[in-house]
């Protein structure tokens, strides 16, 4: 039995003045898949993303979150309904402390109180090794560190399906390699993630399906090993 | 150390307690103009400073609480609680729509919108002047018929005691956290699932309804309005005021706004001058102290206490 659809693009097309973005995506993540979404800049990725998650209004093409129509929802409609995200360039509340942060989408849950959001954050931050951290302003902590709070921010929705934007641009190695950790242990414990990155290495290592897009389009869409063979993507995605 | 933060507690409560009996009748007037102040500098320290909306137009909303009560009064009769609260629920709808259609609106762009809805509504106070009194004023029945202004001391102190609670409880619940979110980054605000539409027109119809407040008790204590009361050079006074104290701090815009009013009027004699030093107090405050002179000084009395405090040496 295949598992449910969380979220699915059907025709998504955006536009900027004479540019199309994308172009007519179809992209169905299904609960627990981990999901690569690569492809050389101005690709589409990130408009994606953005459209996905409530922070673009789609020119055409439907949004569907667990089968329900999702289009002309705002951000944080998106954010009620599990869909979390990272943003390209780290977007923190950077004069507000590291546990503050993560307030902010605790409390923003229907019912939620203070005790109980400032539990799961610090068990959260527990997690991200940031506990020490907590009383720190976000502007203060190192990129890594803005990079995990980020993260953290986002499971405070106690997200279904994550969007990760390029979470391993600019991080050290080691970093690098923590994040990979995070990503497979909270895909463990049954969270469904798309991964937006340049960096293909770690890409391979985390995720068993990959998607590409080039122009605005979806070009491939299958396992790393069919994707890696796929004859279109070398051409469009590394100019071979 | 306890006896170090309680001694001077009490004896500036009892300082402020006793002001109207330790000053002559024209000091005092100055003290319950500088409260009036000080409600108009927190409420805009509430929308500018926390949810990071420049508004403007907060002067605006302080004439339209103060004519609305005063018109409801004068013309109708109606009793002055019930004008005067008329005032602050029709900033608090005026202010919602305000914040709704300025939504798109960041920085300088809010700031002029909301001194474009200044001037329209200032001009109106002036063009209807058959229903406002125009340029020359509407007259105001007072709240208190009595020749000291020591009533309407007490019931400043006691407004801006209220007004500054309810906006420190605001500050540090929920609401407060998600205007501090707006304020740092609206898009991560809405991705953290903060809705952001509704929070920003919260906060601009909060702030307004503070300035209505503010408002009706300023009409109903000077006793004749004008338009100038809602005009450009009041709301630069404020937000000078505010931006002194420290715009992010509720209490730092409040004491701004007690300390500044205090200052015009002690360098009175000097005339235009006196607005002058202003200005370049302000232009320092900005340039050396962004978070006001008040940080600045806290953040200084901290600096000098660690370094008098003994060093704490292993034996």
């Amino acid at each position: 039995m295949t598992a449910p659809v969380l979220i699915e693009a059907r025709g998504l097309t955006k536009r900027f003045g004479g540019i199309v973005a994308v172009n007519g995506l179809d992209l169905a993540v299904r609960q627990g898949e981990l999901v690569g979404l690569i492809g050389p800049n101005g690709s589409g990725k990130t408009t994606t993303i953005n459209m996905l998650t409530g922070h673009l209004a789609p020119a055409a093409g439907h949004i569907l979150v667990h089968d329900a129509p999702a289009d002309g929802l705002s951000a944080s409609q998106f954010a009620v309904r599990k869909v979390g995200r990272t943003f390209q360039i780290t977007q923190l509340f950077s004069r507000m402390t590291v546990l503050e942060n993560m307030l902010v989408p605790g409390l923003a849950r229907p019912h939620s109180t203070w005790a109980e959001a400032t539990a799961t954050a610090r068990r959260h931050l527990d997690f991200l090794k940031l506990s020490h951290l907590e009383d720190l302003q976000a502007r203060n902590l190192s990129g890594g560190q803005q990079k995990l709070l980020e993260l953290g921010r986002a499971l405070m929705l106690d997200p279904e399906i994550l969007f990760l934007d390029e979470p391993f641009a600019g991080v050290n190695p080691f970093l690098r390699d923590e994040i990979i950790v995070l990503i497979q242990t909270l895909h463990g414990q049954g969270r469904s993630f798309v991964v937006v990155d340049h960096d293909i290495e770690a890409i391979q290592r985390l995720v068993k399906r990959l998607v590409v897009m080039a122009r605005g389009a979806k070009i491939a869409d299958g396992t790393v090993d069919e994707v890696r063979q796929d004859q279109e993507v070398l051409r469009a995605y590394a100019g071979v | 150390m306890r006896n170090a933060q309680v001694v001077p507690g009490a004896l500036l409560a009892v300082l402020v307690l006793a002001f109207p009996y330790l000053v002559n009748g024209y000091w005092l007037t100055v003290g319950v103009l500088a409260l009036f102040y000080a409600i108009v500098a927190a409420s805009w320290a509430l929308l500018a400073g926390q949810t990071g909306q420049f508004s403007f137009g907060h002067m605006a909303f302080v004439s339209l609480g103060a004519y609305t009560s005063g018109l409801l009064v004068m013309d109708l009769g109606v009793p002055i609680p019930l004008g005067w609260a008329a005032g602050v629920v029709l900033c608090a709808v005026v202010g919602a729509g305000i914040g709704y259609i300025g939504l798109r609106m960041r920085g300088p762009y809010l700031a002029l919108f909301t001194v474009a809805f200044s001037e329209v509504l200032r001009i109106i106070f002036v063009s209807e002047n058959e229903v406002t009194g125009g340029s020359g004023g509407l007259e105001v029945t007072p709240l208190f018929h009595t020749r000291s202004d020591a009533p309407y001391y007490y019931l400043g102190l006691m407004l801006l005691a209220i007004a500054l609670g309810l906006m420190v409880w605001l500050t540090r619940s929920r609401w407060g956290l998600f205007f501090r979110a707006i304020r740092e980054n609206e898009e991560a605000a809405a991705a953290a699932g903060v809705k952001v539409v509704r929070f920003r027109v919260l906060a601009f119809a909060i702030a307004s309804s503070f300035a209505g407040l503010a408002g009706g008790f300023y009409g109903h204590y000077i006793g004749i309005l004008t338009p100038d009361i809602g005009s450009v050079d009041q709301m630069g006074l404020v937000v000078a005021m505010a931006v002194i104290g420290g715009a992010e701090s509720l209490f730092a815009a409040t004491v701004g706004a007690l300390l500044c009013e205090a200052l015009v009027e002690a360098l009175r004699s000097y005339g235009e001058w006196r607005l002058v030093l202003f200005g370049a107090l302000l232009l320092l405050t900005i340039r050396f102290a962004r978070n006001g002179l008040l940080a600045l000084g806290f953040a200084g009395v901290k600096r000098l206490t660690i370094a008098r405090a003994p060093a704490n040496v292993a034996p």
